[in-house]
């Protein structure tokens, strides 16, 4: 298949996934509302169907793009060469193929090109013209060796720099391409990475700037939506299960009160909240598809909305109401960061589209990616005058209308940049926005584990990853910042607090502060790589946490839990497979294959246990225990290091933060900070888990009525617990990475320098990164276990009573029991300044302007007193006067009407008579 | 050529062109016909008289639609004499069949609605409606002053008939009886100018008429004075003034629409208007086309008295309405006032064409936008004024009374026609955005454009603004007490609602008011290209 074909068929599937949970929405929330009763079911089957099949579709589309593009050989062959390079670190060799541009700033994939190098396709080099015409005529699909060729076609210095996927991308659109004979073409069409992108609908033409329903589709967009809809379906399913208490005419919410004190009792919601859910995917899957910021700022509020209505939920209590303000408020603050950001984009830029594919057609004006970065990914800076130039898309300056070079300021860049990245730190719930995240856990649960976990969050950090070729290095600093602060300060608070669910809003805002830190110190790849990741261990969390508030009648407070691992044995070791991922543990130097046999063994004991017993209490253990062990010995997995998903993505930003301190010893804390914050996840994850699921039930009365969940629900927990323990196997050389980092941007690439003097930075590369890996992640390991440990000693075997540090860290304690005072602070800093102003405001309103009103209105009386006598002595008299007479000619008229039929002849008579003698009398002669 | 031969040139001319011509009014006469037979043979048990008559005009207006559109498509300005010159048929006519043939089905519509002829009266109601119907569409494409005068009566004696068609009411036949004679003394003053006109031209056929007197006037010494010419044609006014209730030709029309019946009383004021604005308009252009030479003064002066004796008539109509306590008789006075209006668009009509100067093809120009306005003003007029006889019947139905004072709080009984009633008396005074305020607006400004030929206009203009001042009051009077005041205890109900056919009705005639009001072009458009077929 050809670009254009394989682009249609990935756009029309893409599509079909994001617009079924709308058609979902539509028909649930009317058909639900026109239901007799709320006892049906049908709502959430539809939704469910919805999202399944969108979720098809995208693994579809995925599917599709590995095919088309013969990506397994590809990433048979980065894999391959992956390796290579860590055994030649390790060794200390030379690194392969590195040997002329070393001295560069790290650029990922040189190597990659380099490889291709080294594999002697050097004659190709002069066959450059033969190879487009050969292109243009093939017009069919290209193998990545071709794709080699066609990237080795054009290899001169700036092609060079780029990576190699995009080239077998654009290899494959060749025919598209190379049939225009632009001298540019070459370079134009090398700047970013394999990107369809188009326009499904024009909404509206403004002068030159267009509002249109656009499309972007690269790999990054591929893998949210495979991931977001997996997700969501995992929790539509979850969500039957935990929901279907709502499936009543008369639902009584024992936490909502009347005025009287009775408890609320309302109609079932079931329906509603499958459609909001499907409105939400749909919001989230139009954000991710978006082909320009306007279209994403559109979604944006979308996701926004939904979230409202979804934490709002219980909207009864007002705990659930007062949040989802809270959370929708704070969004707004963010937003009007992004409205900023917007606007400075439109004035310089006159447009929103991220890129325009069909740059070959010279007419198109180019995207904002390609305005603003060279086809090597390096902004056009005159640090004299403090501008930036604008690029033409093909290798050029763009002009403006006086055909001088169009630029714009540097501080404007930066502007637009920290606005966009405002919109992305209220809707990720970074510092100092975060304290929306915690408090929107009045949510259900899975509502929890949707929105705030693995897709709405995860919309700011995605933004800032899209975006990323519009930020400057002061701005990605700021992410950087942001993001180290508060992952930080995230996980400190999570250490302390009891509530289930407050933990793991906690250390998601942590995960996100991560990945933040991940894209600001340049390792675009390893942020959003942490993303997906986190996106399924969050979801199994939360879900985790849902089955067992279920199970526990609605009780959150962990220090009431303890020894469920008994009672709820699927979802306790589920949630164990999602905390040993977020908290980053790893078995070093042994993979999954030893692993699998030591769970082998471990069967066989209970097996045999059980045998000598004479009884089948350990069977489904045992089963599962055999079943796990072969997958992991007997397939792919057999030779990949032991460590879920959460080790490799977490490894990856702590490998670049080394690399980012080492080059610039000045950012210590960048480091520092994730790298504590590895161990305190881990401690606080594994608090959770001891506390809920170890030790002896701290609370009989709950202990004894707590069941494990229906299928309905463990179901997805397993699915989702298998996808979190290996979606990231293989690292920095696995599937998943090396998908992603194929729609890396250019400027990756890029040698990067601070602009202006403000900040003088030097940006790690892959191999750069690569060097370190082996020391951060060790370091990492040992953070977590550490963590662990300290975990294990406090809560796993209570040697140590919680109390006792509490009391003695009590300082400490009640600060971040007190969530740093953010709350009191923001109350301090904004609301008390507020009612102050407020009070201000309403104290010259009412001794300033109403007492001038009250003046003005007594002058007004005083004066229409006087002109009421004028008025009725003389304009009345006047009026009456006239008056009279209209009306006594009118009663004049009427007595002319006698209804005499006599007279009435008469008068046809007189009346010629008189109009002819009128006519003589004043006719002209 | 023999006898014969002018017979069969004539039974030629009669067979292929101008039967097919008159298509609508054969119709007409022939439903006439099917209603007569449908009585006779006692087919009425079967078929209602008023779904024949419904039918009947329902097809005769389906063609004279087609008629028109085939002009229009057809373009330029087709003038064809019919019946050897006696008819005309342009756009001018078709659209005026139209107009009428219109009116005619909604008409016909609200007599079924309200239920005024029983079963008995259905036939001789509407052979009476019909064949006044087909007198006005005789005047609108007359092109001789005997067809002229033959249009006029054919269009009254229904009239006078259908006035006294209450028939045991006294006020009702009294009103029918002074309709009647008072129409006798004025049909004769008019054959008198006929006579005269005609005897002094030598012909009767209106499209030779400015060419004649042109010969008499430029002989050297004139034949008669022009004064004798005006006094001709001001008796052949007469005439259509008696149509058009202007003053001081107007007695019959408050007695007798305080005694017909509403319905009768929104035809007559619409309808038999409408004819007599076509002929008139045809009858002054008939004397002042082309060059008029020595007596363009002449016709210029008869243009102002036109003007002043419109702006009289608006005048005593509005002021005679103040006093007024019967809804009807109200309307009455305001379709005086209206008339004065309107007359104010033909006299500008006849000012602007006969304007001093050589400049006739702006002279024309002007004269079509001032023609324009008036067909606009009265194509509003008929929605407008038929909505409120609309109303007015529809609540005469529920509570039998048109006093104004029995119509106290009606708005919390019904407020559908509350509210049509509200935006058809808006239209009435000429507010925006309703279909009267551009008319109006259309007839002031050729009254402006008038004025610049000579300034009596302009006081006509003056006098028209201070109408509509006038006029405000006598209409807000009866919606302040249908809005306004509260509903007596114990009144009785009004039973139409929005659902109900009535209901819909006056929504469906009200409508137009609106609509008129906000999108001119349409119409605009039609009207000027209708205009300019008088404009050769």
């Amino acid at each position: 298949m050809d670009y254009q074909t394989t682009g249609e068929t990935i756009k029309t599937l893409l599509t079909l996934a994001w617009l079924l949970p709308l058609l979902g929405f539509a028909v649930e929330i009317f058909a639900g509302y026109w239901q007799r009763d709320r006892l049906s079911k049908a709502a959430a089957q539809m939704a469910v169907g919805c999202i399944g099949l969108g979720f098809l579709f995208s693994s579809w589309a995925l599917m599709t793009y590995v095919q088309a593009t013969g990506w397994n050989e590809r990433y048979e062959h980065e894999s391959a060469h992956h390796k290579e390079l860590v055994a030649a670190i390790e060794e200390g060799k030379p690194l392969p193929g590195h040997g002329h541009h070393e001295e560069g700033h790290g650029d990922g994939h040189h190597d990659d090109a380099h490889h291709e190098h080294e594999e002697g396709h050097h004659e190709e080099k002069h066959h450059d013209g033969e190879h487009k015409a050969e292109e243009s005529e093939k017009q069919t699909a290209i193998t990545p060796k071709d794709a080699a060729l066609a990237q080795f076609a054009i290899a001169d210095p700036i092609a060079a720099e780029k990576p190699d996927s995009e080239h077998a991308e654009h290899a494959e659109h060749g025919h598209e391409e190379h049939g225009h004979d632009h001298e540019e073409d070459a370079e134009a069409k090398h700047e970013g990475p394999a990107v369809f992108s188009g326009v499904y609908y024009r909404l509206a033409k403004f002068g030159d700037l267009e509002i249109n329903i656009e499309y972007y589709i690269d790999t990054l967009t591929l893998v949210m939506f495979t991931m977001v809809t997996f997700i969501a379906t995992c929790i539509h399913i979850f969500a039957m299960g935990y929901m279907s208490d709502e499936l009543t005419d008369e639902y009584v919410d024992h936490e909502a009160h009347y005025a009287n004190g009775k408890h609320v009792h309302r109609p079932g919601r079931f329906y509603k909240f499958f459609a909001f859910l499907s409105l939400f995917c749909f919001s989230m899957l139009g954000l991710v598809i978006a082909g320009n910021i306007f279209q994403v700022f559109v979604f944006w509020e979308l996701v926004g909305v939904c979230s409202y209505f979804l934490i709002g939920f219980y909207v009864e209590r007002k705990s659930a109401s007062t949040a989802a303000n809270k959370a929708f408020i704070m969004n707004r603050v963010g937003d009007f960061g992004f409205l900023i950001g917007l606007m400075a984009i439109w004035t310089t830029f006159g447009t929103f589209k991220f890129a325009e594919p069909d740059l070959a057609h010279a007419d198109k004006p180019a995207g904002l990616f390609q305005m603003i970065r060279t086809p090597g990914g390096e902004l056009d800076v005159d640090e004299e005058a403090g501008v930036v130039y604008l690029q033409d898309g093909h290798g050029g300056r763009l002009k403006n209308d006086e055909g001088l070079p169009a630029s714009m300021p540097y501080w404007l860049l930066v502007v637009a940049g920290l606005g966009v990245f405002g919109g992305c730190i209220g809707k990720s719930a970074q510092f100092p926005l975060q304290t929306w995240l915690p408090d929107a856990m009045e949510g259900p649960t899975p509502v929890s584990a949707l929105v705030h976990s693995a897709t709405m969050v995860a919309a700011g950090v995605y933004l800032a990853g899209r975006f990323y070729p519009m930020f400057t290095p002061e701005v990605l600093l700021v992410i950087a910042y942001v993001g180290a602060i508060t992952l930080f300060v995230a996980a400190t608070i999570a250490m302390v607090v009891t509530d289930l669910k407050q933990v793991l809003a906690y250390s998601t805002i942590s995960q996100l502060g991560y990945m933040m830190l991940g894209l600001g110190i340049f390792g675009w790849a390893a942020g959003l790589f942490h993303l997906v990741t986190h996106a399924f261990f969050k979801s199994l969390l939360f879900l985790c946490s849902g089955s067992v508030i279920a199970a526990c009648h609605h009780e959150q407070e962990m220090p009431k839990m303890g020894g469920l691992i008994r009672k709820l044995p699927i979802t306790g070791s589920a949630m164990l497979v999602g905390v040993i991922a977020i908290a980053g543990l790893s078995v070093p130097g042994v993979s999954f294959g030893v692993i699998g046999y030591i769970l082998l063994i471990l069967g066989l004991l209970f097996a045999l246990f059980d045998i000598y017993k004479r009884e089948r209490t350990k069977l489904p253990l045992v089963a599962t225990l055999v079943v796990v062990g072969l997958m992991l010995s007997y397939t792919g997995l057999a030779n990949a290091k032991a460590a879920f998903s959460g080790f490799h993505s977490k490894d990856a930003i702590v490998a670049t933060a080394l690399t980012y301190f080492k080059m610039n010893p000045a950012h210590l804390l960048l480091f520092i900070l994730p790298l504590i914050t590895a161990g305190l996840t881990a401690f606080y994850m594994f608090r959770l888990w001891f506390y809920t699921f170890l030790g002896k039930p701290r609370d009989e009365h709950l202990y004894d009525h707590c069941h494990e969940s229906p299928l309905v629900m463990t179901g997805p927990l397993v699915a989702l617990s298998v996808l979190a323990a290996i979606c990231a196997v293989g690292g920095e050389g696995g599937k998943l990475f090396v998908m992603l980092s194929e729609s890396a941007p250019a400027m990756t690439h890029a040698v990067m320098a601070g602009v202006g003097s403000t900040v003088s930075l030097n940006l790690p590369g892959h191999i750069d990164v690569l060097t370190n890996h082996s020391s951060a992640g060790n370091l990492a390991t040992i953070a977590a276990v550490t963590g662990t440990l300290i975990a294990f000693v406090i809560y796993g075997l209570g040697l140590i009573n919680p109390a006792d540090i509490k009391s003695s860290l009590k300082g400490v304690h009640s600060y971040l029991s007190h969530k740093w005072y953010f709350d009191e602070l923001y109350d301090t800093m904004f609301m008390k300044p507020a009612h102050i102003v407020a009070r201000f405001c309403a104290a010259i309103d009412k001794y300033v302007f109403d007492a001038f009103l009250h003046w003005l209105s007594r002058a007004t009386l005083w004066i229409s007193k006087w002109d009421r006598l004028f008025d009725e002595k003389f304009v009345d008299g006047l009026v009456n006067l006239l008056g009279a007479a209209t009306f006594r000619v009118g009663g004049s008229f009427r007595k002319l009407q006698t209804g005499q039929l006599r007279q009435y002849v008469m008068f046809i008579a007189v009346a010629v008579v008189t109009l002819s003698v009128v006519l003589f009398v004043w006719f002209p002669h | 050529m023999n006898f014969e031969e002018i017979l069969n040139l004539f039974i030629q001319d009669t067979a292929d062109t101008s039967v097919g011509l008159i298509r609508p009014e054969l119709i007409l006469c022939g439903t006439i016909l099917s209603l007569l037979f449908v009585r006779l043979f006692s087919i009425d048990r079967w078929i209602t008289p008023s779904w024949v008559a419904l039918v009947g005009a329902f097809v005769a207006f389906g063609f004279a639609a087609n008629d028109f559109m085939v002009l229009k498509e057809a373009g330029g300005d087709t003038v064809q004499e019919i019946f050897t010159g006696l008819l005309i048929f342009d756009r001018f006519t078709a659209f005026f069949r139209i107009f009428l043939l219109l009116f005619l089905v909604l008409v016909v519509t609200l007599t079924i609605l309200s239920g005024l002829p029983d079963l008995e009266d259905g036939p001789d109601f509407y052979t009476l409606l019909f064949g006044s119907t087909i007198g006005m569409m005789v005047m609108a494409s007359s092109n001789h002053l005997l067809i002229l005068f033959l249009g006029v009566e054919m269009t009254s004696v229904p009239s006078y008939v259908m006035v006294g068609f209450l028939k045991g009411k006294r006020v009702s036949s009294e009103a029918s009886f002074k309709y009647v004679v008072y129409g006798a003394g004025a049909s004769g003053v008019m054959l008198y100018g006929i006579s005269l006109l005609a005897g002094l031209l030598g012909t009767g056929n209106m499209s030779l008429i400015a060419e004649r007197l042109q010969m008499i006037s430029s002989s050297g010494e004139p034949i008669v004075s022009g004064t004798a010419i005006s006094v001709m044609i001001l008796m052949v006014m007469v005439g259509l003034a008696f149509k058009l209730s202007v003053f001081p030709f107007h007695f019959w029309c408050p007695d007798a629409f305080e005694g017909a019946s509403a319905e009768v009383a929104g035809f007559l004021s619409v309808a038999s208007k409408a004819g007599a604005f076509a002929l008139l308009v045809r009858f002054a252009l008939a004397f002042s086309a082309g060059d008029a030479g020595a007596l363009q003064p002449t016709f210029l002066y008869i243009g102002l008295g036109v003007g002043v004796i419109a702006a009289i008539t608006a005048t005593y109509g509005n002021l005679a309405a103040y006093m007024q306590t019967n809804v009807k008789r109200l309307l009455a006075y305001s379709t005086i006032a209206h008339a004065g209006y309107m007359l104010m668009g033909v006299a500008s009509v006849i000012v602007l064409m006969n304007a001093p100067g050589e400049d006739t093809a702006a002279a024309t120009a002007n004269a079509t936008q001032a023609l324009e306005g008036l067909l606009y003003y009265l194509a509003v007029y008929l929605f407008m004024n038929l909505g409120a006889f609309a109303v007015v019947a529809f609540i005469r139905n529920s509570i039998f009374s048109e006093e104004i004072e029995d119509y106290a709080g009606l708005i919390s009984v019904t407020p559908i026609l509350c509210v049509c009633m509200l935006i058809c008396m808006f239209s009435l005074i000429g507010m925006p955005p309703f279909g009267g305020f551009v008319g109006k607006f259309m007839i002031f400004a050729s009254l402006f454009e008038a004025g610049n030929i000579h300034w009596v206009m302009w006081l006509i203009l003056v006098a028209g603004g201070l109408n509509t001042v006038f006029s405000l009051f006598y209409y807000l009077k009866v919606l302040k007490v249908m809005f306004l005041d509260p509903r007596p205890a114990g009144a009785p109900d009004v039973d139409v609602r929005w659902g109900s056919l009535p209901g819909f009705y006056t929504m469906l005639v009200t409508a137009p008011v609106v609509v008129l009001g906000v999108l001119v072009q349409g119409l605009s458009s039609t009207a000027q290209n209708v205009a300019s077929v008088l404009f050769p």
